[in-house]
């Protein structure tokens, strides 16, 4: 082969290439498909994720010059998976988190600024939202993800092992007393074997991103904290918050309400639990109940379940579970991605969501229609959010609450006396909190 | 005729030349490709193990000392010691058993080594929500069994208990990794010349002696091989105890693999977590030393 040939061929190579790396770092033109990468850890779940596609092909079918890729991915493994792949500008266009990783991808720069999208909108746009939610995704003043779900937690319970046992199934527990009084009550032996096959009450004690929601209600109506208002020292040592740390662990260790190895389960195990009527009582949602029915659809859950404000202690106060959509700020399509998160806020789809999974919209305009008001879960939510509260909005918050998990586990399995585990957690939420003053 | 040595032939030198470009060339995408996906992102935890968090510029040994200073870091290192000793050490004993009963002429012995071997083809992870389902106390079958034997009187927490979660996830990884020891001991037994048993039979010499004299020395270099590339995988062991126990209760099953994750993908800790994961490489690389010595001895 000749000089010349050789150069003819390197030459014809490298336009081969380039052309190549042109189409795929080139932003579509106007006419041609362009493709979303769209994750959610619902993708995965046979409920929502039915729900998703549903709403993606109407999306699509709206809007033929885009497609939707979805990327399902497992609840644990999406903010390490988004964080790499925003750290290697790889992160799917839109993705949903909720608000206790909030604060960290948007100090990461790992959240598109939304607000000149909706400035570009009608006026008065964002009014449809409550106030609160938007609050919490305003990061510097810069409006930085658009809610979906805004839920407080409250109490799911079993009317029909209410009533087997002797319990009125209209008066749920309202105090931590009752409370307690009504799970011992719960917990029996039905088969008469002389083992006990039946709880009061369960909760996910394993480490898992779902205990927080279920143990900060108990937490605050007994009028304590985990950090002070300032966010700058532990308050694990207060009286109020020994008090509800001995309840909580005591409901496993002294009052035995609660099913064996409850420190391994996570909100999965407990649905499961429920759906098989292994336990009277839980700390939910408005997912709750269409998760228990599918995994037992003859437990009639929406009959035999019921919701109920959390039990109040000195307090009347819950948690609140919100979730939000971001966009990528590597996104070739920002346009696109906006339309999509738009659609996917939009009164439409969030009142869809509703319908098929029972999760309570941020939207006021879907909160107030006659099918959630009338709906006996979702009218308890609704209600509920007037006392509900999120998280601590901080980056430590995740290891401030693990540090709280291992006191937990450690009391409830006795490796640590309930006072030292206590003590131990608050000395390492000091040092914590230490780094960050 | 006077032949010039190949290097004084006119063109010998281009043409070697060229040969070792072309050879560069060949080696090239793969030493890329490693220097991308490994040396790399060895070079970058490195980097950050030395920087203050959320200070990239700043070096210093700030994430050591405070290594070196955590009571957890140093029960998670206990904890990562005894999960793999007893690991390792139960691989070998019953990888060695195995690998001596399939190497006999049974009845049905490919099905059986292909049975034996499953637990190995299992994922990480399946593995461990397989065994914490057994070991569930309201619906796991160990229970269920060693009830209905009368064996224990009330269902046991197998992976609730402080007492018994380390046992149950070394247990667990026991099952997990044996195959491979067996697999690798299996290979080395069949390397054994059958005419030194033969011959040691002549000589009166019972199976246990056979074993000491003959089978071990066999073995000595495969089990060094065995020992050392357990030893590795075992360290870094993280699917199985985050599945079975997420490191609980408490802190009481966590591993160094399990803490560096949680320190990085969970509290954002990236500098802490990379001084982590450079401790552990460097104790890593001491256990592979005798690996290493083995095999540049042999070359």
């Amino acid at each position: 082969m000749s000089a010349t040939d050789r150069l003819r061929r390197t030459v014809l190579c490298a336009l081969v290439a380039g052309a190549l790396l042109l189409s795929v770092l080139t932003p579509a033109r106007s006419g041609e498909a362009v493709t979303l990468r769209f994750s959610n850890w619902h993708l995965v779940e046979d409920v929502w994720g039915r729900s998703l596609r549903e709403a993606i092909n109407i999306f699509e079918s709206r809007n033929p010059g885009i497609r939707i890729i979805p990327e399902p991915i497992s609840y644990g493994e999406k903010e390490p998976r988004y964080q790499a792949e925003c750290a290697a500008r790889r992160m799917p266009d839109v993705v949903k988190l909720h608000n206790f990783s909030l604060a960290m991808f948007f100090e990461l720069g790992c959240a598109a600024d939304l607000t000149p999208f909706v400035q570009r909108e009608p006026a008065g746009f964002l009014k449809a939202w409550y106030e609160f939610p938007l609050k919490m995704l305003t990061h510097r003043e810069r409006l930085m993800a658009m809610p979906d779900d805004f839920q407080s937690i409250v109490l799911i319970y079993n009317r029909e092992l209410f009533r087997a046992a002797g319990l009125d199934p209209a008066k749920p527990p309202r105090t931590w007393a009752e409370f307690q009084e009504y799970a011992r009550r719960l917990t029996r032996d039905t088969d008469g074997d002389g083992r006990l096959d039946q709880w009061g009450f369960s909760m996910p004690a394993s480490k898992n991103p779902g205990l927080p929601l279920r143990i900060m209600p108990f937490v605050w109506s007994f009028g304590a904290d985990f950090i002070t208002e300032d966010g700058r020292r532990s308050a694990m040592n207060t009286p109020e918050f020994r008090e509800a740390f001995r309840f909580i662990v005591e409901l496993a260790t002294v009052h035995r309400v609660v099913p064996p190895g409850v420190t391994t389960f996570g909100p999965q195990d407990v649905r499961i639990q429920m759906a098989q009527r292994r336990i009277a009582m839980k700390i939910g949602s408005g997912w709750s109940y269409p998760i228990v029915n599918a995994l037992n659809p003859q437990l009639n859950a929406a009959e035999v379940l019921e919701a109920a404000p959390i039990p109040k202690g000195r307090k009347t106060i819950t948690a609140a579970w919100l979730d939000a959509w971001i966009m990528s700020p590597h996104t070739r399509y920002p346009e696109e991605a906006w339309k999509f998160i738009k659609f996917l806020s939009s009164k439409e789809i969030e009142k869809k969501f509703f319908e098929d999974n029972r999760v309570i919209s941020s939207r006021k305009d879907v909160n107030t229609l006659p099918l959630v008001r009338t709906d006996k879960f979702s009218r308890v939510i609704v209600a509920e959010l007037e006392h509900a509260r999120l998280e601590p909005f901080i980056k430590e918050w995740p290891e401030i609450f693990d540090a709280f998990a291992t006191a937990l586990q450690e009391a409830i399995t006795g490796a640590k006396s309930t006072e030292r585990a206590l003590l131990d957690a608050h000395a390492k939420v000091e040092e914590i909190l230490a780094r960050r003053r | 005729m006077t032949v010039a040595a190949p290097w004084l032939r006119p063109g010998a030198w281009g043409s070697r030349l060229r040969d070792r470009t072309v050879g560069y060339l060949f080696v090239a995408p793969a030493v890329l490709l490693l220097a991308v996906v490994l040396a790399y992102p060895a070079f970058t935890s490195l980097r950050l193990s030395f920087s203050e968090q959320g200070s990239p510029v700043n070096l210093g040994l700030v994430q050591y000392r405070l290594l070196l200073r955590s009571s957890l870091f140093w029960q998670v290192v206990r904890q990562t010691g005894v999960f793999v000793a007893a690991s390792v050490a139960a691989h070998v004993i019953l990888g060695m058993l195995l690998a001596m009963i399939l190497n006999r002429p049974l009845a049905g012995r490919t099905p059986l080594r292909i049975m034996v071997l499953l637990p190995w083809v299992v994922p990480d992870v399946v593995a461990g929500i397989v065994w914490k389902w057994i070991l569930n106390p309201l619906y796991g079958v160990l229970n269920d069994v060693l009830l209905r034997a009368d064996l224990i009187p009330a269902p046991l927490e197998w992976i609730a208990s402080p007492r018994l979660a380390l046992f149950s996830v070394i247990l667990a990884n026991i099952w997990r990794g044996f195959p491979f020891v067996m697999v690798i001991l299996l290979a080395g037994l069949q390397a054994i010349p059958q005419e030194l048993y033969e011959a040691a039979a002549i000589d009166g010499a019972g199976p246990l002696a056979s074993f000491r004299s003959i089978t071990l020395p066999g073995l000595r270099k495969v089990l060094v091989v065995a020992l050392a590339l357990d030893t590795i995988w075992e360290v870094r062991r993280f699917g199985l105890v985050q599945a079975m126990t997420g490191g609980g209760p408490g802190t009481m099953t966590e591993v160094l693999s399990t803490q560096v994750f949680r320190q990085y993908f969970q509290f954002f800790r990236f500098e802490y977590a990379s001084a982590m994961a450079i401790a552990m490489t460097v104790l890593l690389l001491v256990i592979s030393v005798p690996y290493v010595r083995m095999i540049v001895r042999e070359e």
